[in-house]
């Protein structure tokens, strides 16, 4: 078992090692991802949103949604947690 | 040897996510298993990260003079780019929502069975 979990994850591995032959090179400043859509973000987050940090107002205010998403992943885990590691009253009579 | 200098900061990050995928798939120790799948989540994180940078003098995507009428000219060339960090933000906040409530789940099945290796586990079930 554990040698074919060893030779899926080399193989996987390889797969993706060949999918990076395509990737732009590390650091060009002509990439897609860096030519593409953030230069629009670069540009114009002073005059939109008027704050200095960039990643501050993609955020919280370009994705302000996006944000809201995230909080309520966070509660929905807290809760989760809380759920599953309550000692219930019932529980605790029948262990004793 | 220009294509290694180009492409081996991938190839670190595609090897760090294996050794999670690895742990993942065949480490019979759950907490094992959840180590492996933070290391995964952390090899993406860094593959992002570093998908950010441009050489040649761009520094992080803080704006170095703030003035609100647009009298300086911008440099998009001067900034590392702001998205991947966002998004990795946001990576960072649903790992560790991941990364709780697979900790809560494992203390429940220790609770329950006395143990985290799963062959153990898969016996006290049948």
């Amino acid at each position: 078992m554990k040698t074919l979990g060893l030779i899926v994850s080399i193989i996987a591995g390889a797969f993706l090692m060949y999918g990076t032959i395509d990737m732009p090179d590390w650091g060009d400043p002509n990439s897609p991802a860096s030519i593409h859509v953030s230069p629009r973000y670069i540009t114009n987050t002073e005059v939109e949103t008027a704050t200095p940090n960039m990643v501050t107002s993609v955020l919280a205010d370009y994705r302000g949604y996006d944000t809201l998403g995230e909080t309520t992943v966070i509660f929905t885990a807290g809760m989760a947690c809380i759920l599953l590691l309550r000692r219930r009253k019932d529980v605790r009579k029948a262990r004793r | 040897m220009d294509f290694i200098i180009a492409k081996y900061n991938y190839w670190i990050y595609i090897i760090l996510m294996m050794i999670g995928f690895y742990a993942m798939i065949s480490k019979s120790n759950l907490i094992k298993k959840i180590i492996g799948m933070n290391i995964f989540q952390t090899a993406i994180i860094l593959f992002f990260v570093s998908i950010a940078y441009k050489k040649g003098g761009a520094t992080l995507p803080i704006l170095t003079h703030a003035d609100a009428h647009g009298e300086h000219a911008i440099q998009v060339a001067g900034y590392l780019n702001p998205l991947p960090h966002v998004l990795m933000l946001t990576a960072i906040v649903v790992s560790i929502a991941t990364l709780g409530v697979a900790l809560a789940i494992a203390i429940m099945m220790y609770r329950k069975y006395h143990t985290l290796e799963e062959d153990e586990i898969l016996k006290a079930i049948k």
